[in-house]
């Protein structure tokens, strides 16, 4: 009999858990996908190839992973940004044209500066929009994103630029024990979030996310978190921008265009809610990571790449009618 | 005596064309219970909101401590020792009743963390005031959403009283408390007092203004009229306060058919869901019944569930025919017409027009098999003259119309099908007087050709002026019935606070 009372409570310490963080099925999911993803691959066993595909998945997601982390802030918040892609595209088109060789490292360092004070600006601006203003975020962020990818095809109308050797190899290939860059920078941001989570601003956040009104009256600053978000997510997408164009080594006016999408549905993904206030960064990342394995998955498989933009409708199509769809079955019981 | 913690003096505030407070002042000491009193309207939630700088007022002072404050937001005044209990709850339904509780308070560790265990520890120790009188399913990790409604008004109580404020508002915090919950917060009040805070009582109960509050100050249409110290005073003293003498339109003007005779439209037999408990009644043809009470009683609820808007259990016979509305078409079917409260966001199409929001119940009689416009033209002409429409055409757009009028077309649409039974919705909020006696006259009239009518409106004067019957509301049961010369503001006012008979009001005052 006790064993069954233990059995119980664990079980009611994984629906806490679960609850808490809003993680039980996006790591099962994960754990799915990375299982399928390494069993397509032939040549599994030989040494090494675990550390190189991860590796190279690694830095290919890293930047979609930092729009999804991004994204997941501003959706607890409450919000939501259409404008992270863009963004990432006029972080690329600067860096492209203005990065010189590695022997000016101070030039590079104030080009890289810039490209981080842009997104900051540009995640203020739809911050202020629509908390100061009280516009949609949907519509605020749409039309901000036509600004920015303007912005980015007015400076670099046909795809050029070229970042030095020097940098993409770092980008591409160091590690440190065996654990790539690119991870190490996804764990360190994670960490961050795991601190701010359990300090006042993680408690305000999701306050704000969960009901504004009512966290107003209580006396927090709910301006001022929401406008946070919105910046932190520009700040994420100018490390997108600079991460994608250590990846590809180039720039192009639309290189965050396919971004915003997958960065909505991975956070989705990871159990964050459309409606605010639940869900964690971890789970952000976990669903990221899963759309990733998917598009690997399909590519093996041979499938045509446009079942990837499918999935990533299908999930958000699912997310935005689950509520609905949930209350039409408890009206009709 | 004591000295003065907070002083209002003459605040006004304005929502849109709507005055909600013309002259709120108040005073209130230290260790110091003030009760504030008045019907459905009076400005009472108003003026807390102000107080705590949840809202900005027009015109007035606020004194705090000797000193003139306005407060920009509520995070100033908390830091300033004011904290309310809000009647609408200010709870985050996603987070837990410890995060709650210390929400924008949080205990931190020296490193700045969140102090979880200590603020656990803690929400026991408050949930210790009320201990006993709540389910083991209430504890710190709980999430709020789960929580039913007199939990979360403890949740709300605790996390007000977690701050030690100077001056706590109670804006309504007992309505959805039991009797033993009561006493406890009356025995947490009774502490806080002798801890020398200004506290102030908002209810509509009035042996709780009896048992706990030391002075009361009285509300009517947002201007203090007066106050009373509460030992010398009495509940008749107190409602003839709130009602006042004044009355705006014409009384005695009843004129109706003789219904005595007339067939049973509707009858009400036991009818419950979430919001309803028992309600039986029954209306015959041709009258204009009342619903009044306090609002959010059960009234609109009872109105949606008769248009098949609301599931229920129950009996209810139409005409004599037992009815089981599952969609308000079937409702409509039966000829049953509802306007609805919210006339912006339930009843019409602002930007189309007039003809257009006319015809929106009753486009399939026009379309046979196609839309006879012409005939939909003369039908919403006849209408709109019946109505008195003040308008330039009836193509122009409803949102160019003054409230009264829009509720007008709000009416005339339904019109247009001669409905047998008229369910209202406190049509007549925000519209001025003169549109109100020309829709009171149409209503009148209505009943003079057989229609049936179900009126709920917050207002008592309405009520009283226009209806021969009214049915009083309270928890979602019918408290009393009045009519003929039962029917008097103090019998209405009373009923609607649960004023209880005089025998048990000597009861509490010995017990206190």
């Amino acid at each position: 009999m006790p064993e069954k009372k233990n059995n119980h409570k664990f079980i009611n310490w994984v629906t806490a858990v679960n609850k808490k963080y809003a993680i039980g099925i996006p790591l099962i999911l994960l754990v799915v996908s990375t299982v399928i993803f390494f069993s397509l691959q032939t040549n599994i066993f030989e040494p090494g190839t675990i550390s190189r595909l991860t590796n190279s998945n690694f830095r290919t997601w890293l930047p979609v992973l930092l729009l999804t982390m991004g994204q997941g802030l501003v959706l607890i918040g409450g919000g939501l940004d259409l404008s992270n892609g863009s963004i990432v595209s006029v972080g690329n088109v600067v860096l492209a044209l203005y990065i010189t060789s590695a022997d000016e490292p101070w030039h590079n360092l104030a080009i890289v500066a810039l490209v981080i004070a842009f997104g900051l600006a540009a995640g203020f601006l739809n911050g202020f929009l629509t908390v100061y203003l009280g516009l949609q975020p949907v519509i605020v962020t749409f039309a901000t994103s036509f600004i920015y990818a303007g912005l980015a095809l007015l400076l670099l109308p046909t795809p050029g630029g070229a970042i030095p050797r020097d940098y993409t190899n770092f980008y591409r290939n160091t590690q440190y024990l065996g654990v790539p860059f690119s991870l190490l920078l996804l764990f360190f941001l994670l960490l961050l979030w795991g601190i701010f989570r359990h300090r006042k601003y993680g408690r305000f956040l999701y306050a704000v996310g969960g009901n504004p009104k009512a966290a107003y009256t209580t006396g927090v600053p709910v301006t001022w978190v929401k406008i946070s978000t919105y910046v932190l997510s520009g700040l994420l997408a100018s490390f997108g921008a600079i991460s994608y164009s250590l990846l590809t080594g180039s720039g192009f006016s639309g290189s965050g265009a396919d971004m915003m999408l997958p960065s909505i549905t991975g956070a989705i993904i990871g159990g964050i809610s459309f409606s605010g206030g639940s869900g964690s960064l971890v789970g952000a990342v976990f669903g990221g990571i899963i759309l990733g394995n998917i598009r690997r998955i399909i590519s093996i498989a041979r499938i045509d790449s446009w079942a990837v933009t499918l999935v990533n409708a299908l999930v958000i199509v699912f997310a935005l009618a689950a509520p609905g769809a949930i209350n039409l079955l408890r009206r009709k019981k | 005596m004591e000295n003065i913690s907070l002083k209002t003096t003459e605040i006004q505030k304005r929502f849109g064309g709507v005055r909600a407070l013309i002259n709120g002042t108040i005073e209130v000491r230290s260790g110091e219970v003030l009760a504030l009193v008045g019907s459905n309207g009076s400005g009472k939630s108003t003026l807390a909101k102000i107080i705590t700088g949840v809202l900005a007022h027009d015109d007035g002072h606020i004194i705090y401590r000797d000193e003139p404050v306005q407060f920009p937001n509520p995070m100033v005044a908390q830091k300033a020792g004011i904290m309310a209990v809000y009647q609408d709850l200010s709870l985050v339904p996603s987070l837990t009743v410890a995060e709650n509780i210390w929400l924008a308070n949080e205990p931190l560790t020296n490193m700045g963390f969140l102090n979880s265990r200590m603020m656990i520890s803690k929400t026991n120790e408050y949930l210790a005031l009320f201990e006993n009188t709540f389910q083991a399913t209430l504890h710190p990790e709980a999430y709020v959403s789960t929580l039913p409604p007199d939990e979360k008004q403890i949740v709300e109580i605790l996390k007000a009283v977690s701050r030690d404020p100077n001056v706590i508002i109670f804006d309504e915090a007992t309505a959805s408390l039991d009797s033993n919950q009561v006493n406890c917060l009356f025995n947490l009040i009774k502490k806080l007092k002798q801890e020398d805070k200004a506290l102030v009582f908002i209810s509509h109960r009035m042996d709780e203004i009896f048992r706990i509050a030391d002075r009361a100050v009285v509300l009517r249409n947002g201007i203090t009229v007066g106050d009373a110290i509460i030992s010398e005073t009495s509940e008749e003293a107190i409602v003839k306060m709130m009602i006042g003498s004044e009355t705006i339109f014409e009384n005695g003007i009843t004129t109706f058919i003789d219904t005595r005779d007339a067939e049973l439209a509707l009858v009400l037999d036991n009818v419950e869901n979430s919001r309803l408990s028992g309600v039986s009644f029954s209306v015959k043809k041709g009258e204009l019944v009342g619903i009044g009470g306090l609002r959010g009683q059960g009234q609109s609820t009872l109105l949606h569930t008769l248009f098949g808007n609301l599931p229920y259990d129950g009996q209810i016979n139409l005409f004599g025919q037992p009815i089981q509305f599952k969609h308000p078409k079937d409702a409509m079917r039966e000829n049953i017409a509802f306007i609805p409260g919210d006339r912006a966001a339930e009843g019409l199409l602002l930007i189309r027009s007039i003809l257009e929001n006319f015809h929106l119940p009753s486009w399939r009689k026009y379309a046979k098999p196609f839309l006879n416009i012409k005939k939909a033209k003369t039908d919403a002409k006849k209408v709109s003259d019946q109505l008195s429409l003040v308008m330039e055409s009836l193509e122009s757009p409803v949102s160019n119309l003054s409230g009264g009028n829009a509720q007008k077309v709000v009416i005339g649409k339904w019109l247009l099908r001669n409905p047998r039974l008229l369910l209202l919705d406190d049509p007549t909020k925000g519209v001025d007087v003169g549109t109100k006696a020309e829709f009171y006259h149409l209503l009148r009239e209505l009943t003079n050709a057989g229609t049936t009518i179900l009126f709920f409106t917050s207002d008592d004067q309405e009520l009283l002026d226009l209806c021969p019957r009214v049915l009083v509301m309270q928890d979602g049961r019918i408290k009393a019935d009045l009519s003929g010369e039962r029917l008097t503001e103090t019998n209405l006012v009373s009923a609607s606070m649960g004023a209880h008979e005089t025998e048990k009001k000597q009861e509490v005052l010995e017990h206190a």
